[in-house]
């Protein structure tokens, strides 16, 4: 009897979330699919499935009539540097709170959760303002240093919950060994942590590769713009083009899917772990 | 003694960066956002008068901010519903299945890393009032005898996006709860089978307790992240059909770089400020005194 209540449980369990990956899946699968068929297909059939003619015109369309490669690098650059300075800047923080300030952890924990809780949109006026006057608008050095106002919170916030794993004997042994705190914390901290850091690393590119709004607000030159309003424009072009945008779309959207599922089991909890514990 | 002190001063280069960072990029636009919402700052404009609280004034007059802020009311908490019930369920489940976990995770949790813009390009293709996949679907099923306007009919709007949003935040809902669930040791479960505990006796007693802090905390996060959401609805309606979804960030958008009010739009985004406080530290109350229990 127990067992056969088990075998209905498990199945309801299988059937409950082979639902939830379908409609999980369904948009990603839809973009890539809408991506290869041609613009007749689109309107003609729109509830067919497979292409009846594969083509790649629409992906040639977004990078050779739309540039789109001149927004992928900008992205790309933009994402790279602010990852770079918020992960150095971020690790050491994180490693200070941990070590140097344990009773300050926990203070310093709820300051970043109020960070977390000024709206974007408040913040942006302010950016707009100073950029402004700094001469920064409409320059990627202007959007990257914006970008480290969201990166380094989350990072450090991350990034604390890693380095509290590092059992603190083997530092002081290297203590004793002579080696001073930086030094230590770049031979000997540093390379236990590594997984984390990558993972954070990842999902602070991705942020950054995602973001949209300050973008928005920031950029206005079609050869600065990042893909996010890149793509956005392209919806304000007079021919709604569908295909172009499943294309472009679809070219945005599969690093950062490949990205998360590498990074997926060390942000599960990260989030959490790093204030609650 | 001296080495003591010089270690004193070191601890302080690690944190110093982030603190720079964190002072010039949120405390300091926090004063100046309070000061430009005294003010008739202009975006275009470069003289500004000081006016006290006048812009609060005629915002707390005006029957626009209230509708957005129902609006944001409205759409965070059926949000946050939908996302806590199926990211919660969704985690129960995963938590139970022996075979393909690692496959229904990775299918899962893809939402999470969509770019907005992708999210909004996506769903405005799928759910198009012309050549949508769902629209023509549910026609062709005999569910619908027109095209279903899910984007622009005011009565479907609403719930289209409460949809989209919960697509997308429930995911992280299941990952956090999922890895809270993996923490409680197994043998508390099995020490209440041998008492005789229902499965409904052990999720109340063992399952809730361990993971309330962790999932109040998941709840004050996406309150925050949904509330302050301005990419996901300026993308999909623009606010629209008719300010039906301008919610408070969107309302303060409008007037901020629509009608190039800064000063006022300011003064929107303080009020949202303010408000956020008050609910998260009610939330901490909470979340504190549950922590408190667990000792």
């Amino acid at each position: 009897m127990g067992k056969v209540k088990e075998k209905i449980g498990s199945l309801c369990c299988h059937t409950y979330l082979i639902i939830l990956s379908v409609v999980a899946l369904f948009p990603l699968v839809w973009v890539i699919l809408s991506s290869v068929k041609g613009s007749g297909e689109l309107t003609s059939n729109p509830t067919s499935f497979l292409p009846k003619e594969f083509t790649f015109i629409n992906y040639k369309n977004v990078i050779d009539n739309l540039g789109f490669t001149v927004n992928i690098g900008n992205s790309l650059i933009i994402a790279l540097i602010t990852t770079v300075i918020a992960i150095t800047v971020s690790s050491m923080a994180a490693y200070g709170i941990v070590r140097f300030f344990p009773r300050f952890g926990n203070i310093m924990s709820r300051v970043l959760v109020t960070t977390y809780m000024f709206p974007p949109i408040l913040l942006a006026i302010p950016y707009s303002l100073v950029m402004a006057k700094l001469g920064l608008t409409n320059t990627r050095v202007g959007l990257i240093i914006v970008y480290l106002s969201f990166s380094v919170p989350y990072a450090v916030w991350m990034l604390v919950g890693f380095f509290k794993t590092v059992p603190i004997g083997i530092e002081e042994a290297a203590r004793v060994d002579g080696a001073n705190k930086l030094v230590t914390f770049v031979r000997i901290v540093l390379p236990l942590v590594a997984p984390g850091i990558v993972a954070t690393a990842i999902y602070t590119f991705i942020n950054a590769w995602n973001e949209f709004l300050y973008s928005l607000i920031l950029i206005n030159s079609t050869d600065l713009m990042t893909v996010s309003v890149a793509l956005k424009s392209l919806q304000g072009a007079e021919i709604l083009d569908w295909g172009s945008m499943m294309a472009a779309s679809t070219i945005v959207v599969i690093p950062s899917v490949i990205f998360f599922t590498f990074i997926q089991r060390y942000i599960a909890g990260g989030m959490t772990e790093g204030s609650v514990k | 003694m001296k080495d003591k002190i010089k270690s004193n001063y070191s601890r302080w280069l690690f944190v110093l960066p982030a603190l720079i960072i964190v002072g010039a990029l949120l405390i300091y636009p926090i004063f100046s956002s309070t000061y430009f919402s005294l003010t008739t700052k202009h975006l275009t404009k470069p003289s500004y008068k000081f006016v006290w609280f006048k812009n609060y004034i005629s915002i707390l007059s005006d029957v626009g901010f209230y509708k957005a802020f129902a609006i944001s009311i409205l759409w965070t908490i059926c949000s946050l519903l939908g996302q806590i019930v199926i990211g919660f369920s969704a985690a129960l489940a995963l938590h139970r299945v022996k075979y393909f976990k690692g496959v229904y995770r990775i299918l899962l949790i893809i939402p999470w890393a969509f770019p907005s813009i992708v999210i909004a390009l996506a769903w405005k293709w799928i759910l198009n009032g012309v050549s949508g996949f769902i629209p023509n679907l549910l026609v062709n099923m005999g569910l619908a005898s027109g095209l279903p306007q899910f984007l622009s009919d005011g009565s479907l709007v609403f719930g289209t996006l409460i949809f989209i949003n919960i697509w997308f935040g429930a995911p992280m809902i299941m990952v956090n709860v999922l890895s809270a669930l993996q923490t409680i040791p197994t043998d508390q479960y099995e020490a209440a089978q041998i008492d005789g505990a229902s499965k409904l006796q052990q999720f109340r007693h063992i399952t809730l307790p361990h993971i309330k802090v962790v999932v109040g905390l998941l709840v004050v996060l996406r309150t925050i992240w949904v509330f302050n959401n301005f990419d996901l609805i300026y993308l999909i309606t623009g606010g629209g059909p008719a300010n039906a979804t301008t919610t408070v960030p969107i309302y303060a958008y409008n007037m901020g770089w629509g009608t190039k009010l800064l000063g006022k739009s300011s003064a929107v985004t303080m009020l949202l400020l303010i408000f956020l406080l008050i609910v998260c530290t009610l939330y901490f109350k909470v979340i504190d005194r549950w922590e408190k229990e667990d000792k």
